[in-house]
């Protein structure tokens, strides 16, 4: 018997007994921890959303959150009133923090569909834990990467002219440009996203449903859910539509930031034209996106009460992949600059040497110190199993990815082919508030996210413990 | 699992189903020896074409895909150690003994050792030198035949020399030989002790192997094959070769397979479910993820429209192989990708067979396109576009000498006897292996 107590002290951290991080030579680790059956995973999960009151720390993290949205509606404010002059862009430098902030959120937004999809398609059980809450992320980091581009075009009050729209004009958007792509690339990266993550919501926003006490809850759940009965049947439908978003998710995973990346590379700009950018901005991404949702995980499963289910091992996993897209990401690096100085061509050698040790130095350390060579701490198992550990390098590889944008996007375009017209960036408080707005916003809507819906995909979870299994060796 | 980590019982294998009767070892000697002397044979009538440099190009060729066969094959074997994976103990012995052709392959490498001594020299009339492949070896002879060119490499030469050249050359077959033989070697060790500390000790080293592996076989693509045009680069030219070695590999795995699975062996061991596996792996990384990055390192190329990044593309479009070209695109991309999408077809045998041969055949087309076009040396002469291909518009591929075909067949021949020749004295499959239960009972969802 399992009483609602019971299966509360069980998330005490002292219940963690075995060590899942141990790799068995054959039979499988466990991934769910204390959860004695299926209805203690589902209490587990649906008492953070049906707890009366949402903690303190929830309330100043959503406190600060909003007052940045907040600031983030002032500076998009005043830049839609005055011209994009109120950032600090000049002559050379027309990108620089707007585009390097739409790169960094895109890239962030990986994290979730390689989850869901690819590692789906690879088996990866132990993705059951942490996709939900990833995808949601992915949404949330999406529309934080659209506000750039959005706000970056001038005249904000033409923007839906990146669509195609047929008009009286005749005026039609360039179809060779990259920047098009772009818009293809990421709406409908947002829309099999969105679609695939409440498909997969679907069962759970049922069983919030069917435990819902008030009238609201019940209707509003109820609504999301669509019917939703449980029956063979529907699970059926179920699993096969998942199987198929997983498998047109999948090279979405690779086409968006191999777009994003097309942005750079079609030009000619020496630092930006090269070929091997498609799959490094992908590396890249899916590395940033795991880094994030390292930083959302390690806070989260400690304020919620989940760490039985999304476990130590969960979060070893993860810094295993952002150890071997990190090691990837240095690969690119390295050949570009091996490929620089092979080229023979000035203008190519130029570009890296300025970039190491021009005037934006200390960004490319950042960059190198952050991507390539802290990563390479995860090489052991005592620091990918040290939960402080895990976060601080997951902070700093977001920064360090931040900073490859930066230097890629402002350090090619700073010092470019004629001396006389160099210069330098330096952002106003315009680019750093709108930086910050994004961050609040993304954060706002995640909180929300936590608060209202269930942030592990229960009937997933489920499907991965040992009772679900019953032919299984337990 | 936690609370049952009792040992697993050894799943019962019948022995007739890995252990070779006698066919598989007739079979490999029979293949060593016909590629002994087709090897022979190929040799004898390039030579006697008196084209050398032609002749140095189809033996490149040829040697670069039993090469890419068998690097492909070890970077298998080691994605399965990396990620632990539990459905492909029962395949993998397969992939360990085509990888282990890395042991000896480095003599099919030895005329260039040949070739860098006569270089040395410079005697009159000593034997064709690098030069005869690489023209960056002989910067003498390029600068007086193409100084602009020359102008460019001179600034390489502290990377493409012939002296460092072959130390590098040196240091990936070593380092080949010793991954190969290490995963292999530990996995046969296996198979008598039963002992997880070889499972353990071939992940620990997996990481580090794989890194090893990237370094090597991108710099040896950018040696043998991108080095051919010394002033062309592409940064992408290193994941490119990779894919072409997942191509070759992977296929040959599937189809060496499935060759043992038609003469009855491997029976309640690889099912239908290993073979769907193996079939996804093909159209992941031979179809979807070569077309990708051949697709991106062409448009970023044409897109730019640098000149000299777009010479390299632009031999690669005229004349004939236009034609070869777009043979690559539809063959190695669009035909197999409808072929292999469907589970059904992944599942039938036959279809994965006929699947299989065909990526094999297009990679060993892909190797010929890196390596055999040559960036006519007017090419800085024509206005337009279309001026320069119409004046080369009888650019021929080269791909009717029959010496090509021959010394195809003749190293295949020696890669595959060799495996076999491994597979039959060491059997079918790793039937110790921890997970080997776990794989055998493996099951798509």
């Amino acid at each position: 018997m399992t009483t609602v107590s019971s299966a509360i002290d069980r998330q005490d951290p002292g219940f963690i007994e075995v060590d899942n991080t141990v790799d068995p030579v054959s039979g499988r680790a466990p991934l769910v921890l204390g959860c004695r059956d299926f209805h203690d995973v589902t209490h587990s999960v649906c008492r953070v959303n049906e707890a009366p009151k949402a903690p303190l720390a929830w309330w100043v993290a959503f406190a600060i959150s909003l007052s940045l949205v907040g600031f983030l509606g002032v500076c998009v404010l005043y830049l839609i009133l005055t011209g994009v002059g109120v950032w600090g862009l000049n002559n050379p430098v027309m990108w620089a923090f707007d585009i390097t902030n739409f790169v960094w959120w895109v890239g962030i937004g990986h994290a979730g569909t390689l989850i869901s999809a690819i590692l789906f398609l690879f088996r990866q059980k132990w993705r059951t834990g942490i996709n939900r809450f990833a995808e949601a992320m992915t949404i949330f980091a999406v529309i934080c990467a659209g506000l750039f581009p959005g706000i970056h075009v001038g005249r904000v009050w033409f923007a839906y002219w990146l669509f195609p729209i047929p008009n009286q004009m005749d005026m039609w958007p360039q179809f060779r440009s990259p920047l098009l792509w772009d818009v293809f690339a990421v709406g409908t990266y947002f829309t099999v996203s969105l679609v695939f993550w409440y498909v997969g919501l679907i069962p759970d926003l049922a069983t919030m449903r069917d435990r819902a006490t008030g009238k609201l809850r019940q209707f509003a759940y109820g609504f999301f859910a669509l019917g939703w009965r449980g029956s063979m049947r529907h699970w059926h439908r179920y699993e096969v539509a998942y199987l198929l978003l997983a498998a047109l998710a999948t090279p979405l995973v690779l086409s968006v930031h191999s777009v994003v990346s097309f942005d750079f590379a079609v030009s000619q700009l020496p630092g930006w034209h090269t070929t091997i950018f498609p799959p490094y901005f992908v590396a890249g991404a899916i590395f940033s996106g795991f880094a994030m949702v390292m930083t959302l995980a390690v806070p989260a499963r400690e304020l919620f009460g989940l760490k039985n289910i999304i476990t130590l091992r969960h979060l070893d996993n993860m810094n295993k992949i952002i150890l071997v897209t990190g090691c990837i990401v240095g690969y690119a690096y390295a050949m570009e600059f091996f490929i620089a100085w092979y080229s023979g061509a000035l203008y190519e050698k130029f570009a890296f040497l300025n970039r190491a040790f021009g005037q934006y130095w200390w960004a490319y350390f950042i960059m190198v110190g952050s991507n390539v060579i802290t990563p390479q701490l995860f090489w052991f198992k005592a620091i990918r199993t040290s939960i402080p550990l895990m976060f601080a390098l997951s902070i700093v590889v977001n920064i360090g990815m931040w900073f490859e944008r930066f230097v890629i996007i402002v350090s090619s375009l700073a010092n470019d082919f004629l001396p006389s017209s160099w210069d330098a960036f330096f952002p106003t408080w315009v680019d750093i508030g709108t930086m910050l707005g994004a961050i609040g916003l993304f954060s706002t809507l995640f909180l929300l996210f936590c608060r209202y819906l269930p942030m592990i995909a229960i009937a997933e979870v489920k499907a991965v413990m040992p009772q679900a299994d019953p032919h299984g060796q337990h | 699992m936690s609370g049952h980590d009792h040992h697993t019982a050894a799943p019962k294998i019948p022995q007739s189903a890995i252990v070779d009767d006698g066919r598989i070892a007739t079979f490999a000697r029979a293949i060593f020896a016909a590629g002994v002397i087709a090897l022979g044979v190929g040799l004898y009538v390039g030579w006697k074409q008196g084209n050398p440099n032609q002749f140095a190009k189809i033996y490149l060729v040829d040697f670069m895909f039993v090469l890419a066969l068998a690097l492909g094959a070890l970077v298998f074997t080691m994605i399965q150690h990396l990620t632990k994976a539990g459905w492909s103990p029962a395949v993998r012995r397969v992939a360990e003994a085509h990888g282990a052709n890395l042991r000896w392959l480095w003599v099919l490498a030895l005329p260039v050792v040949w070739l860098w001594w006569n270089g040395r020299s410079h005697d009159e009339g000593h034997g064709p030198g690098l030069d005869l492949l690489w023209p960056w070896a002989n910067l003498e002879h390029l600068a007086a035949h193409d100084p602009a060119e020359a102008e460019l490499v001179e600034k390489k030469s502290a990377y493409l020399n012939p002296d460092f050249f072959m130390i590098r050359n040196l240091a990936y077959f070593a380092i080949w030989a010793l991954l190969a033989n290490f995963y292999f070697g530990r996995s046969v060790h296996q198979d008598s002790t039963g002992s997880e500390a070889d499972t353990k000790s071939m992940r620990k080293w997996a990481g580090p192997a794989i890194i090893l592996f990237g370094v090597t076989t991108t710099f040896a693509a950018f040696d043998w094959a991108m080095s051919l045009s010394p002033a062309w680069f592409s940064t992408m030219f290193g994941v490119y070769f990779f894919c072409v070695c997942c191509t070759i590999g992977f296929s040959a795995i599937a189809v060496t397979l499935l060759r043992l699975k038609q003469l009855g062996f491997l029976n309640g061991v690889v099912s239908a479910e290993h073979m769907h596996d193996l079939g996804k792996f093909i159209f992941a990384f031979g179809v979807v993820f070569w077309a990708y990055i051949a697709f991106s390192q062409y448009m970023l190329i044409w897109y730019g429209n640098i000149p000299e990044e777009t010479t390299w593309f632009a031999a690669r479009q005229v004349g004939a192989w236009a034609w070869l070209s777009a043979a690559l695109l539809f063959g190695h991309f669009v035909i197999p990708f409808v072929f292999l999408l469907s589970r059904w077809v992944k599942r039938w045998p036959l279809l994965l067979l006929i699947g299989g041969v065909w990526m094999m055949a297009f990679g060993w087309l892909d190797v010929w396109y890196l390596v055999v076009p040559v960036v006519p040396s007017d090419i800085g002469t024509f206005d337009t576009w279309n001026a320069f291909a119409a004046a080369h518009a009888d650019a021929t591929t080269g791909l009717g000498n029959p010496a090509i075909y021959l010394i195809l067949f003749g190293m295949l021949g020696l890669s595959i006897g060799s495996a076999a020749m491994r597979l039959s004295r060491v059997g079918l499959t790793c039937r110790r292996d921890p997970r080997i239960a776990e794989s055998i009972a493996f099951e798509n969802f």
